[in-house]
C-alpha cells in the first residue's frame, strides 16, 4: 500500500517539475517586470541583471503618481470603462430579457443583427469611424469613446443576459403578474436579484475588456486630456529616448492594478464564461 | 402569453431592443456600410474627391506590399496558433497529472490573458531589450549572439509570435482542461482493458474527445490574432522594414497617418470579410457568439 502510494508520488514528479516550468513561463515575465519596478533607474540596467532589487525603492511609483497627467489618465480609464459597462447593462438587460421571454416575429432577425455586429472587428471600422467622427466634429469626445467601447461589449452582454434569464423559471413571473406586478417591477425586483451573479460576470469581463483597450481611445480621442493609462503607457514607449525602464515597469503595474486586484473574480468569471457551453462543441 | 404574440406582428417587443440596436447601428453597422462606400471613392488624405469605381481595389490587390502584408498576417496567425495550441495542450496535460501543484498553478495561469496588450508589449520590450534585457543576457551567456532582437527584420516576427503565444496559451489550456474533465472515465478504462498504453489513451481518447473544443478555440484565437494591433504597435511599429506589418496594422497605420483612406478602406474590408467568415464558421460549429 505504502509502496503504491510512493510510486504514485514519484510518478507525479515529472509532471510536478513540468508544472513548475510552466509556472515560470507564465509568471516569470510578470514577476521580472514587478521586480524591475522596485529597482532604481541605475540598477535596472546593470549587467549582469539582478534578479531582485538590492535596495528596493518606491521612487518609481511615487514618480508615476506625481506625474501631472496621471490622475487625468486614471480618471479617463475609470470613466470610460465603468461608463461603457453601465451603458451595456442598461441597453443589454431589456434586450436580453426580451430575447429570453418574448417570442415574436422578427426576433430571429434581431438576434442575427446582434450576432453579426459581434463579428465585425474594430480594426475594420477604424477608417470609416474616424472619417465620420471628424466630419461631424466628434473626435476627442469622452462620451463618444465610452459609447464605442460599450458597443464592443453589448452583443455578449445581450447574449449572456438572455441565457441567465432563460434559466429563471417563467412560473415565478407568472404568479407575480397575477398579483398585479408590472413588467418593470418584475425585472427590477424579481429577475435582477436572481441573475445578480451573471450580471457580475458580464460586468467584470466588460470592465477588463474596456479598461485594457488602447486602439479606440488612441485613435478616436488622441488629445492628451482625453487619453487613458493604456494610451499614456504606449506613448511612453514611443518616447524611447531617455526611457527609464524601472519607471515604465512601475507604470505597467499601476495600469494593470485593477485587473491584478480583481484577478480572483476575473479568472473565476473568465473560466465560467469561456467554457460555458463551449466544451461540447 | 408567448403564443399570443408569436402569431401576429407587434412592435412592442422591438422597443425592448431599440436602445441596444440603436447603439450597435451607430457604432458598428453604419460604419460597416460606410467603409464599403468609402472603398469606391477617390480619396486624397481624408478628402473624398469623387467616385472611383474599383480603382482602390485594383490598386490594393495589385500591389506587392498588400500580398507581403497578407503573407505576414497569415504567418503571424498560423505561428501564434501553433505555439498557443502546443503549449496550451502540453500544459493542460502536465497540470492534469501534477496533483495539488497542478491545481494551485491553474489558479494563476490565466493571468497573462487578463493583461492589456499595451502592458504585455511593454513588459516584453523590456525583457527583450538588446542592451539590458534578461533574455538577450541569457542568450549571450549561452554563447550565442542575441543580435538586435526586435530590431532584426528576421527576428521580429518570430519574437512577436512567441509573445502572442505566451499571452494566449493559458486560454487554450483552460478550454482544453475543461474539455478533458468532461471525458467519461470509462473510455480510458476501456483502453486499459484492451491493453492500450498512455499514447493510445492520448491519441484515441483525449485528442479525439477534445477535438471539437480545440477547433472552436483555434477559430476564436485566429479571429483575435488577425485583428490584433496593439501588441504590434507597441513592440515593433510594423517594422523593422515592414517585417511585422499585418493587414490589421496596415489598417491602423492607414487611419492614423491618413496618406490615402480609399485603399485603407479596402484593406479594412479584407480583414472584415476574413473575420466574418471565421466568425460565421464559429457560430455554425458552436451556436455561440464570439468574444
Amino acid at each position: 500500500m505504502s509502496s503504491a502510494l510512493s510510486n504514485r508520488t514519484t510518478g507525479q514528479m515529472p509532471a510536478i517539475l513540468g508544472s513548475l516550468v510552466i509556472g515560470i513561463i507564465v509568471l516569470g515575465p510578470v514577476l521580472w517586470a514587478f521586480a524591475t519596478s522596485f529597482k532604481t533607474e541605475v540598477e535596472a540596467v546593470v549587467v549582469p541583471p539582478t534578479l531582485w532589487p538590492n535596495s528596493p525603492t518606491l521612487e518609481n511609483y511615487t514618480k508615476v503618481l506625481k506625474d501631472a497627467a496621471f490622475f487625468t489618465d486614471l480618471w479617463n480609464s475609470v470613466a470610460y470603462s465603468v461608463g461603457a459597462v453601465i451603458i451595456a447593462l442598461l441597453v443589454g438587460i431589456p434586450a436580453g430579457y426580451a430575447a429570453a421571454r418574448f417570442s415574436f416575429k422578427g426576433k430571429r432577425a434581431l438576434m442575427l443583427v446582434v450576432l453579426a455586429t459581434s463579428m465585425v472587428p474594430g480594426v475594420a471600422l477604424l477608417v470609416p469611424t474616424y472619417y465620420l467622427l471628424e466630419t461631424v466634429g466628434l473626435l476627442n469626445s469622452g462620451i463618444v469613446v465610452t459609447i464605442i467601447l460599450s458597443a464592443r461589449i453589448i452583443p455578449q452582454t445581450v447574449w449572456f443576459i438572455a441565457n441567465f434569464v432563460e434559466a429563471v423559471p417563467v412560473e415565478i413571473e407568472d404568479s407575480a403578474m397575477i398579483d398585479g406586478a408590472s413588467r418593470f417591477q418584475i425585472i427590477w425586483a424579481l429577475i435582477l436579484p436572481l441573475i445578480r451573479p451573471g450580471i457580475a460576470a458580464v460586468a467584470t469581463i466588460g470592465i477588463v475588456t474596456t479598461w485594457n483597450d488602447y486602439i479606440t481611445v488612441a485613435v478616436f480621442a488622441p488629445e492628451v486630456a482625453k487619453r487613458t493609462l493604456q494610451v499614456a503607457l504606449v506613448n511612453q514607449v514611443f518616447d524611447a529616448v531617455g526611457i527609464s525602464w524601472s519607471y515604465m515597469m512601475a507604470f505597467v503595474m499601476v495600469a494593470s492594478s485593477p485587473v491584478i486586484l480583481m484577478f480572483g473574480f476575473v479568472q473565476k468569471w473568465f473560466i465560467s464564461g469561456l467554457t460555458a457551453g463551449a466544451v461540447k462543441g | 402569453m408567448d403564443a399570443d404574440n408569436a402569431n401576429r406582428f407587434s412592435w412592442a417587443p422591438f422597443l425592448w431592443f431599440t436602445p441596444a440596436i440603436l447603439i450597435l447601428f451607430l457604432v458598428t453597422l453604419y460604419p460597416t456600410i460606410f467603409v464599403f462606400w468609402l472603398s469606391f471613392q477617390k480619396t486624397k488624405y481624408y478628402d473624398l474627391v469623387g467616385f472611383n469605381g474599383l480603382a482602390n481595389y485594383v490598386e490594393v490587390l495589385s500591389s506587392p506590399e498588400f500580398w507581403d502584408t497578407t503573407v505576414i498576417s497569415l504567418s503571424y496567425v498560423a505561428g501564434s496558433l501553433a505555439g498557443a495550441i502546443i503549449l496550451g495542450m502540453a500544459s493542460a496535460l502536465v497540470l492534469n497529472r501534477a496533483g495539488i501543484t497542478g491545481s494551485a498553478l491553474r489558479v494563476f495561469i490565466l493571468f497573462p490573458w487578463t493583461l492589456s496588450m499595451s502592458v504585455v508589449g511593454s513588459i516584453w520590450l523590456w525583457l527583450l531589450n538588446p542592451s539590458f534585457g534578461p533574455i538577450p543576457y541569457v542568450i549571450q551567456k549561452l554563447g550565442i549572439d542575441p543580435g538586435l532582437m526586435l530590431g532584426d527584420p528576421g527576428m521580429a516576427l518570430p519574437l512577436l509570435i512567441i509573445v502572442t503565444a505566451w499571452w494566449s496559451f493559458p486560454y487554450v489550456m483552460v478550454m482544453a482542461t475543461a474539455a478533458m474533465q468532461s471525458i467519461p472515465k470509462e473510455l480510458y478504462e476501456a483502453v486499459e482493458i484492451d491493453g492500450g498504453g498512455a499514447f493510445v489513451k492520448f491519441r484515441y481518447v483525449t485528442l479525439t474527445e477534445i477535438l471539437p473544443t480545440l477547433g472552436s478555440t483555434a477559430l476564436t484565437l485566429s479571429i483575435m490574432y488577425l485583428t490584433l494591433m496593439t501588441l504590434i504597435i507597441v513592440m515593433t511599429g510594423g517594422g523593422p522594414l515592414g517585417s511585422t506589418t499585418t493587414l490589421s496594422f496596415e489598417a491602423f497605420r492607414g487611419t492614423v497617418q491618413a496618406v490615402n483612406i480609399g485603399p485603407t478602406a479596402v484593406v479594412s474590408i479584407v480583414v472584415l470579410i476574413i473575420n466574418v467568415a471565421l466568425g460565421a464558421l464559429y457560430t455554425r460549429l458552436t451556436g455561440r457568439v464570439t468574444g
